[in-house]
Formats: structure tokens, C-alpha cells, sequence
């Protein structure tokens, strides 16, 4: 297919502005659906911490243990989190889910209940933890790991979602502009090549049933065959003698 | 013809779709003892006239399928001699079997089925304290049928205190009880500093705690602690366990987890240099604890069996001097019965004796005697009082049983027992085996 210079730095510049497009909306999605997870999550984490610390005042106070740890472990099933400790009052570790224990960073980091703490743990990755008092902390706090890559995971996959169409809609653009480009540079090429037959001065004959269709167009390009037609006339005294001739016949 | 109620027509089709179940037969094993699942059509009570049909969810498959596999086997010798006399006022016991594979979803959702769709008489021999606790609420939920869990294998607190004792009787002494003997006798000979290794969930919680209240009394705390996710074979690496506890120079561990993870534990504590005494519960199932190591170390084993301390819930079953140890060890002989067919993974040996099948077997004979007591009209809403009325009842080892409404808990034995000569035997001198 012939496509003009012209047109192919069209293309570069239609192709630089999706990748503009695509990247810019890359980076406000990313921050937009981080911002939305995360609060998101934390939010769910914060709900699920409170309805722990409600339950458990019942079982640290009256009953065994193992009836907390089964509570804390029903909720660690759920997608996103990670770890769940227990402490009690004395800040003793009632209750877990670390294996194959807890995290020297827990255990000597300082408690801070009610907010949102980042921890990066040894062996185990990122995570974002939020916190709630058990009967307004004269029992303990339940403490919830987010794990931050679940985060980026599904950050990842609607941005994965958003590239992949906008490369759809790039690659159905391109071969809608090249169609468009060499359908609109077919009389510019004919132009072209009756140009440089006046510019040789050979005969039209060769070509006459594309000089005729080129002369009698109603365009701009029709235009500009009839000015060249005309400025070749003037410059060669035949030619303009010829039309002369044909002018007093008719 | 008078109309059907929309509620007689559906206990219509409930009794023809029990009807035509595809029950299997219990006596189609040729040793007579195959005993898992019904014949004829069951009603609401889960008694017919020839049959008492219990519910059974345990682990026959999976990491821990030896405790469900030797439990049920040694129940079955004993149900396939009450059946072999005649049964139980000319009814035979028959199990329905449902796996869970120690997983507590599985557990209550066979519960259910064993509840609405099989409607057996009474929930019986249970495996496990995070199947277990998941699945007293499932009784509360169904109290208006008068359902109960009879000796779960698990000596974790929930079913022995409120709000979930009033569903569950326990044949077993306690985690509690357990721990606090181990501690004591550790105290004693001077091993004060006490780690835990245990499983992470409701079952190694339930250890750890009786572990920290028994140091309490005691004026102490735990040294350290290690854990490990449920499930793990022998093959896993116990390695960062093993580190962490070398980290805080324990005198003794008490492991609180199942068989294939504890002998992970003993084999690669040993290797890492933390040479102290290793003890487990009587939920780790001896056999299969040690079952691992010989047949990876074979004669070698004794280098890491040495250090291991079980207690027991059970007397030992190479003491026949007792008329039930005797009657089990006739019985298991003469069935010798088979892992469930329908479950069946050719890969498991069965043994010929063990902590675990003794449990089993005497669990059916307690279960047996329950159910002569309930007359020759059971119901499940009359069952409790058949229990009550157990009283300093002599099950034939040495200790005698009896239930109220204070005491859901028949026995409280806890027994000691370490390796020699590649098998478990009592241990009766802690100051000789392990003192410092």
C-alpha cells in the first residue's frame, strides 16, 4: 500500500498520542483503583476487626482459647488478609495465625491500636495493619495484616485490563488510518503523477482517460490539475496556439 | 381419597428416597465385622427395628487419616462382636461414614448430611479439636432434635465447658489434664523452661493454653513457641521451628500437633542440635509418629525416638492384666478390621494394636452400654438420662466412669509412655529418663 511521508508522520503522531493516552490513564488509573483498594480494604479489615473484638469478649473472658483462635481463623480465610493476633491486656499474644511464629518486627514493634500501621516482615512481604480495641482496650486489640501485594495484584489487573483495550482500540485505529490515508492520497498521487507528465511535456494521450477524470474534478485537487494545466499552456506558445484554435471553434 | 399435606407429602418422599438409599450392607465383609452403613428404611430417630445407626465424620483421608482409620477400627472390632451376639435389644450398630479429612468446613457440612439426610441416631468418634469446635454449633443449631456427640478425639475445652457442653459427651481426659501432667512432671525433675511447638489452629491453641495455665500455677511462663500449618506431611522442613525455639535454650518441648508434623519436628530438632525432651499429646497417635521415623531411619530411629515423652489418654494396650485391654486385644485379632472401602487408599497399613484403636474400641463399649441403657425404645430426647445413669461404671482398665449433668467426662487417667524397642511402654521414672 503507498502511503504518502505526509501521511506517515500522521501515523506516528496518532500512534504517540495513544501512547500518551494510554500511559496517562495508566497513571490515573493506578492511583485512583490504590487509593480505592486500599481504603477499601482497610475499611473491610477495620469492620472485621471490630466484629472480632466484639466477639471475643465473651470467649477471653469465659472461655477457652481454642474457641478464639477457631474465630480468628474462620476470618483469616477471607481474601486479602493475611495474619491476625490477639493481645491481651498484659499484652500478652492470646491467640495467631504466624507460622512458624511471630515476627520479631510484632513482637518488639510498638502497639499502636486504632491506626493504620505499614510493616515490612521478614520472609513475608508488605503489609498495611489496622487494629481495634476488645471492650475499649481494658481486654485487648485484635490487630489484621493486609497483605499490600494483594493490593498491587488487583491494581495490576485492572491496569492489565485498561492496556489491553486501549491496544485494541490503537491497532482497529492504525488500520482505520491507513485505509483513510491511502483512499485520500489516491487523487493527490494522481496529481502527482499528471504534474510530472506536464512537467515532461509528453503527450497526454497515454493517459488520457486519467486526465480527463483528473481535470473534471470539483475539488481542490481538480483545481490545482486545471492550474497546471493552465501554467503549462502558458509557458509553451503550441499549446496556447492549440487553445486558442479550440476556443474560436467553439 | 383424602388429600396429602403439602408437609405429608414431603415426609412421603423423604421416606421413599431413604427407602431406596444405596445403603450398603454391614455384614457384606467376610469377616462379618464390615459395618459402615445401613440397610432398610431409617425414620426420624435413626433406629429401626433391626438397626441404631450412628454418624461418624472423621479424617480417612489425608495427613492425618491414621487417627480416624485406627480409631474407627478399633470401634468396629467392638461393634462387630455387639452385632456378632445379637446387638443391642436385637438391634445391630451401624455407622454411617463420612469423610472430612481433619478439615473443619468437611466436618460440618457431613454433619449436617449425618443430621438432615442420613438422620442417624447420635453423632459418635469425632477426630479432631478444629473439626470438633466448628461443629458444636451445628448441634445448637439442631437441639430441638436432641442430637449428641458422643467421644470426640479431642480433648479440647469447648465441648467440656458452656455454652456447647450440654452437646457432647467425652470419654477422654483433657488437653488440660494432658499438659498439666507433662508440666508437672517436667518441674519436678527440673526442666522448667518449657517451649511449645503446635499446630496453628484450635487444636494447638487449646494445647498451648493448657500448657500457659499449667506454668502459671507454677509462677511461670512459656519460654517460647513454634508453629506450624495444619495438613504438613513428614516431608516438611522444620527447620525455622526448630531454630526458633533453639533461640530461647528450652529443657523440654511439648509439641502439640498431629503425627506426620511432630515426627518432622522430633527428626529435624534432633538434627539441628536441640536435643531436649520432646513431648506430644495423646492426639498424635504414637503408632504414626513413630511409624515415620523408623521407616525413614529404621534401627537409626532410636537416635530421635529417644527423646520422645507421649502422654495418653488410654492405659497401655500391652497391658492384657486388664479385662478390656485383653477383650480389645482378642477382638482386633479375631476382625482385624479394614479401613472403610469407600475411603480405602491402599497405601496404609493398618496396625495390629495402638493407643488409638483402644480409644476407639473403648468408646464403642461405652457407647454400647449407653445404648442398652436406653431401653428397647430409644429415643434421642431420653438418651441423655441413659448417660446419667452411668455410674462408677467399670469399663475394664483400672478406672471407673461415671457422667452427671456436672460431668460430661467419663475418665481422667493420664498415662506416660516413652520408646523402647521401637514401641511405646510406660514411663514410670522421669528423674532417670530425662532429669537434667
Amino acid at each position: 500500500m503507498k502511503i504518502t511521508r505526509l501521511f506517515q508522520r500522521t501515523m506516528f503522531g496518532i500512534f504517540f498520542l495513544f501512547l500518551l493516552i494510554g500511559v496517562s490513564t495508566s497513571v490515573v488509573s493506578i492511583y485512583s483503583v490504590d487509593l480505592h483498594l486500599t481504603s477499601e480494604y482497610e475499611e473491610n479489615s477495620r469492620d472485621i476487626a471490630k466484629t472480632i473484638a466484639d466477639a471475643s469478649v465473651d470467649i477471653i473472658l469465659n472461655r477457652d482459647l481454642s474457641s478464639l483462635q477457631s474465630l480468628i481463623d474462620q476470618f483469616v480465610e477471607i481474601q486479602g488478609i493475611s495474619y491476625i493476633y490477639i493481645v491481651n491486656d498484659a499484652d500478652e499474644y492470646l491467640a495467631h495465625t504466624f507460622v512458624p511464629g511471630i515476627p520479631e518486627e510484632i513482637l518488639e514493634g510498638e502497639r499502636r491500636v486504632g491506626e493504620t500501621v505499614t510493616r515490612n516482615l521478614a520472609g513475608m512481604g508488605d503489609f498495611v495493619e489496622v487494629s481495634s480495641y476488645i471492650l475499649a482496650g481494658h481486654v485487648g486489640s485484635v490487630h489484621i495484616g493486609m497483605d499490600v501485594s494483594h493490593v498491587a495484584l488487583a491494581i495490576q489487573q485492572a491496569i492489565g485490563n485498561q492496556i489491553y483495550l486501549i491496544a485494541i482500540i490503537f491497532f482497529v485505529g492504525i488500520f482505520a488510518s491507513i485505509w483513510f490515508v491511502s483512499f485520500a492520497a489516491k487523487p493527490i498521487n494522481s496529481l502527482l503523477d499528471y504534474a510530472v507528465t506536464l512537467a515532461k511535456s509528453e503527450k497526454a494521450e497515454e493517459s488520457e482517460s486519467s486526465t480527463e477524470r483528473i481535470l473534471t474534478r470539483n475539488d481542490e485537487v481538480g483545481h490545482l490539475a486545471r492550474l497546471f494545466q493552465y501554467f503549462s499552456t502558458v509557458s509553451d506558445p503550441d499549446k496556447l496556439q492549440n487553445n486558442s484554435n479550440v476556443k474560436e471553434n467553439d | 381419597m383424602a388429600k396429602l399435606t403439602r408437609r405429608q407429602l414431603a415426609q412421603s418422599v423423604l421416606a421413599a428416597g431413604a427407602a431406596i438409599a444405596p445403603w450398603r450392607a454391614f455384614a457384606a465383609n467376610p469377616t462379618g465385622q464390615a459395618s459402615t452403613v445401613p440397610s432398610g428404611p431409617l425414620t426420624d430417630s435413626g433406629v429401626t427395628d433391626s438397626e441404631i445407626v450412628l454418624g461418624v465424620s472423621t479424617a480417612f483421608k489425608g495427613p492425618s487419616r491414621g487417627l480416624g482409620i485406627e480409631l474407627y477400627r478399633g470401634a468396629v472390632s467392638y461393634f462387630a462382636h455387639v452385632n456378632d451376639q445379637g446387638g443391642v435389644h436385637g438391634r445391630r450398630i451401624v455407622l454411617k461414614l463420612r469423610n472430612d479429612g481433619y478439615q473443619p468446613v468437611p466436618a460440618v457440612e457431613n454433619s449436617v448430611k449425618l443430621i438432615v439426610d442420613d438422620k442417624v441416631f447420635a453423632l459418635f468418634g469425632y477426630v479432631g479439636t478444629p473439626t470438633v469446635t466448628r461443629v458444636l454449633p451445628v448441634l445448637k443449631k439442631f437441639q430441638d432434635r436432641d442430637f449428641l456427640l458422643f467421644f470426640p478425639f479431642t480433648g479440647a475445652q469447648p465441648q467440656r465447658q458452656p455454652p456447647y457442653d450440654e452437646f457432647a459427651f467425652n470419654l477422654r481426659a483433657s488437653y488440660k489434664q494432658e499438659t498439666a501432667g507433662l508440666v508437672d512432671n517436667f518441674i519436678a525433675i527440673g526442666r522448667e523452661r518449657i517451649a511449645v511447638f503446635y499446630q496453628a489452629d484450635a487444636y494447638g491453641r487449646s494445647g498451648w493454653a493448657g500448657v500457659r495455665a499449667a506454668l502459671k500455677e507454677y509462677d511461670k511462663k512459656l519460654v517460647g513457641e513454634a508453629t506450624y500449618r495444619r495438613g504438613e506431611q513428614y516431608t516438611a522442613v522444620m527447620r525455622a521451628q526448630v531454630e526458633r525455639l533453639k533461640k530461647v535454650n528450652p529443657d523440654a518441648v511439648i509439641c502439640i500437633g498431629s503425627y506426620a508434623a511432630c515426627a518432622a519436628f522430633a527428626r529435624d530438632a534432633v538434627d539441628g542440635g536441640l536435643e531436649v525432651p520432646i513431648a506430644n499429646l495423646s492426639f498424635v497417635g504414637s503408632e504414626n509418629l513413630l511409624k515415620n521415623l523408623t521407616d525413614e531411619f529404621g534401627t537409626e530411629s532410636e537416635r530421635y525416638s529417644r527423646w520422645l515423652v507421649n502422654s495418653q489418654v488410654v492405659p497401655s494396650y500391652e497391658d492384657l492384666a486388664m479385662s478390656s485391654i485383653s477383650e480389645y486385644a482378642d477382638l482386633m485379632q479375631r476382625y482385624d478390621p479394614t479401613p472403610p472401602p469407600e475411603f480405602e487408599e491402599h497405601d496404609y497399613v493398618p496396625f495390629a494394636k495402638s493407643f488409638t484403636s483402644l480409644e476407639g474400641f473403648l468408646n464403642a463399649k461405652l457407647m454400647t452400654e449407653i445404648l442398652k441403657r436406653a431401653g428397647p425404645s430409644p429415643s434421642r430426647a431420653l438418651l441423655e438420662d441413659a448417660v446419667f445413669s452411668i455410674q462408677n461404671h467399670d469399663l475394664g482398665i483400672g478406672e471407673m466412669v461415671h457422667f452427671s449433668p456436672e460431668r460430661r467426662q467419663g475418665l481422667d487417667q493420664v498415662y506416660y509412655t516413652i520408646v523402647d524397642n521401637n514401641r511405646f511402654v510406660g514411663l514410670t521414672d522421669w528423674e532417670g529418663k530425662f532429669a537434667t
